[in-house]
């Protein structure tokens, strides 16, 4: 790990973290020690008390019954037997004479006492002869006086802190290998997106952040970008395609159009001319008006904006008067345009939108077949739903082209000849996608068949 | 006719100022929404309010729906620009009669102003000629000079607008947007050929003909004189 990866990481949110963490559990484990401290030092004090408090009253009611010798007796044989752990005693005459006992001659002195005793003139083992006591003067003036090794508290007490040193220690360690591990794992993925972002940023539209595979968090998160980002491309290649499209289709009518004018001013000997001339340049412009309004209209179809205009609407109706209207002019360029609409169809959408979509679609089949062609324009109820259809028996799409011809300014080869946009069927897949229709190509051999469903 | 333009563009203006006042009408021009409310508002009454949407100091819309809260109904052609397509229907919400698109052909703005003007008072009627053409609404036949002729529905329609406005240039739009209510441009020539099924019968084996073409304009029908 270098140096400015370490500090990287120092600096990591999630190092911090976990730092902040360990710190709380340090001070934790602080409060606790300390609560185990006093009320085990307490416990174990109280303890060694009542040990002394019961002997001393014991020997006292001994003293009470049998005197002093009685008690000398008694301590003589506790202090050979030993039964209940290290107990010192001291029996001291009222003239301060040491009757019997382990410890050195003291002054009496009532209670609970800790004293460190003459070293050698006692029988305490040991290399800390620090004891606790507890003195009693008995109804003679003699003193008694019952003491324990007080380094068992003490002992306890270092265990205690030993145990919460070790403890402490290891979680200290544990918090930061922790944090280390934890903050270098987050980082490693936060890397990954930064590293993806500067690809992006620097031109390579198609990076993409890669998975773990984990279905965690990040995982989550770096689906949804990844969506994102495959979203925006998407809007992004589509506005490249536009821009070059328009580039490349506009120029030919402009170009055409400059022609015309050119010719109207050079060529033009006559009144007739220059009308033929201005007409001819007209038809150019409003060619290209249309293309531009269609266009436009795409684009908002795609924005969604139209949905503001949305009614409930008699679909059946509205197919049947589209194709009643398209039957004469289908006639004159001697093709056949059959109507199969059943009744009773609705849906809730843009009519005027709608009314565009189908009369596309039936302009499609009448202009791209040849005459002798038959057309149907066909709604049928399918359940809840419906297929709106428009089938002929011309030559079809070869199937490679079948998707291609929904984009805009695509047109077959065949049709190069023909007048037209193309931006008929990329108009038709706009405005079925704001109504939530699909929209497919069929092959009908021989034919095609156009079918939007919802 | 008096009317009242309301546009900012000067160029724009200037070609439909022009236009009119050669075709015999009286144009008054505002170039901003204030100036124009003042003027539609004013003592001067008009026949005719053509407004652009997008107006400098007052939004065409604005102007119209405060013309109409005054009590004035004269009226209104909106122009909108080719983006708008939502523009049709709030510019009628609003209190619009009419809508044309910019750019438009000089002939469809004449054409669309005669219509307005003279709105017509016959909704109410249940029969409309032209000389020895009849045509009964309530029974839906049509005949010429007593002989019936049969007429397929929208060939109907196509007459029953025709014989509203007899005498009035009908334009190509006119009749998609009337008709068929048809407010995009079908790359088929669906008028064309209905008016020319429409002539076949109402015209043929007759001397005089009722339904003409006016070039680069629309149809009209006429009663011969």
């Amino acid at each position: 790990m270098s140096f400015a990866r370490l500090t990287r990481l120092l600096r990591s949110a999630s190092f911090r973290l976990t730092l902040l963490y360990a710190v709380l559990f340090i001070v934790s484990a602080g409060a606790l020690f300390a609560a185990v401290y006093v009320t085990a030092t307490a416990a174990m004090q109280n303890d060694m008390t009542a040990v002394l408090r019961t002997e001393a009253f014991q020997l006292a009611e001994v003293h009470r019954r049998g005197g002093l010798p009685g008690l000398a007796e008694q301590v003589a044989r506790r202090m050979n037997f030993r039964t209940r752990g290290p107990i010192f005693y001291l029996l001291q005459a009222p003239n301060r004479h040491v009757v019997v006992g382990n410890l050195p001659g003291m002054p009496p002195v009532n209670g609970v006492i800790d004293f460190v005793p003459d070293p050698g003139a006692s029988e305490v083992e040991g290399e800390r002869p620090k004891l606790m006591g507890f003195g009693l003067t008995l109804s003679d003036g003699s003193f008694l006086l019952v003491a324990q090794d007080a380094n068992r508290l003490a002992d306890m007490q270092h265990a205690i802190v030993r145990a919460f040193a070790w403890a402490g220690g290891l979680t200290v360690l544990l918090a930061i290998v922790g944090g280390v591990w934890l903050g270098s794992t987050f980082l490693r993925r936060i890397d990954t997106i930064t590293r993806t972002s500067r690809a992006i940023m620097e031109g390579d539209l198609s990076a993409r952040i890669p998975m773990r595979g984990t279905h965690d968090e990040f995982d989550q998160l770096v689906t949804s970008l990844n969506d994102m980002l495959a979203r925006i491309q998407q809007l992004m290649d589509g506005l490249r395609q536009v821009s070059s499209d328009i580039a490349h289709d506009l120029r030919t009518p402009l170009g055409r159009l400059r022609q015309h004018l050119e010719n109207a001013r050079d060529r033009a000997k006559t009144a007739a001319d220059f009308d033929a001339a201005t007409e001819a340049a007209i038809v150019e412009a409003d060619g290209l008006l249309d293309t531009f309004s269609a266009l436009l209209r795409i684009a908002q179809v795609e924005a969604g904006a139209q949905r503001r205009g949305f009614t409930a609407l008699d679909l059946s109706a509205l197919a049947q008067s589209i194709g009643e209207a398209y039957q004469p002019s289908a006639e004159d360029s001697q093709h056949k345009l059959l109507l199969d609409v059943e009744d009773g169809v609705s849906l809730t959408g843009d009519r005027q939108l709608l009314a565009q979509l189908i009369s596309n679609l039936v302009e499609n089949a009448l202009h791209h077949t040849p005459a002798g062609t038959t057309v149907t324009l066909g709604l049928r109820k399918r359940g809840a739903s419906f297929d709106i259809e428009v089938a002929d028996d011309g030559p079809g799409i070869p199937e490679a082209d079948r998707d291609k011809v929904f984009d805009r300014f695509y047109r077959l080869d065949r049709s190069r000849s023909t007048a037209g946009s193309g931006l008929g069927l990329a108009l038709v897949k706009a405005i079925a996608g704001l109504h939530g229709l699909s929209v497919r190509l069929e092959d009908r051999g021989p034919g095609l068949r156009a079918v939007l469903s919802n | 006719m008096k009317i009242l333009l309301v546009e900012d563009d000067k160029q724009t203006a200037d070609y439909i100022t022009k236009g009119l006042r050669e075709h015999g009408h009286v144009v008054d021009h505002a170039d901003n929404g204030r100036d124009g409310l003042y003027l539609a508002t004013g003592e001067k009454s008009y026949e005719v309010l053509i407004i652009d949407r997008m107006l400098p100091a007052m939004d065409g819309l604005l102007l119209v729906k405060a013309a109409r809260a005054t009590n004035v109904t004269t009226p209104v052609l909106f122009l909108t620009t080719m983006s708008g397509i939502d523009d049709r229907v709030t510019g009628l919400e609003a209190g619009g009669d009419d809508y044309l698109v910019k750019p438009f052909a000089f002939a469809e703005l004449l054409a669309r102003i005669r219509a307005l003007a003279r709105r017509p008072p016959i909704m109410a009627a249940t029969a409309l000629h032209a000389g020895d053409l009849e045509m009964d609404l309530l029974a839906r036949t049509v005949t010429r000079a007593g002989r019936r002729i049969e007429l397929l529905a929208q060939e109907f329609k196509v007459l029953e607008y025709l014989l509203r406005h007899v005498g009035e240039v009908v334009t190509r739009t006119m009749l998609l947007e009337k008709v068929w209510d048809f407010h995009f441009d079908p790359k088929t020539n669906i008028v064309e050929t209905h008016i020319s099924r429409l002539r076949s019968k109402i015209d043929k084996g007759f001397d005089k003909p009722l339904l003409h073409t006016v070039r680069g304009a629309g149809y009209v029908i006429r009663a011969p004189d």
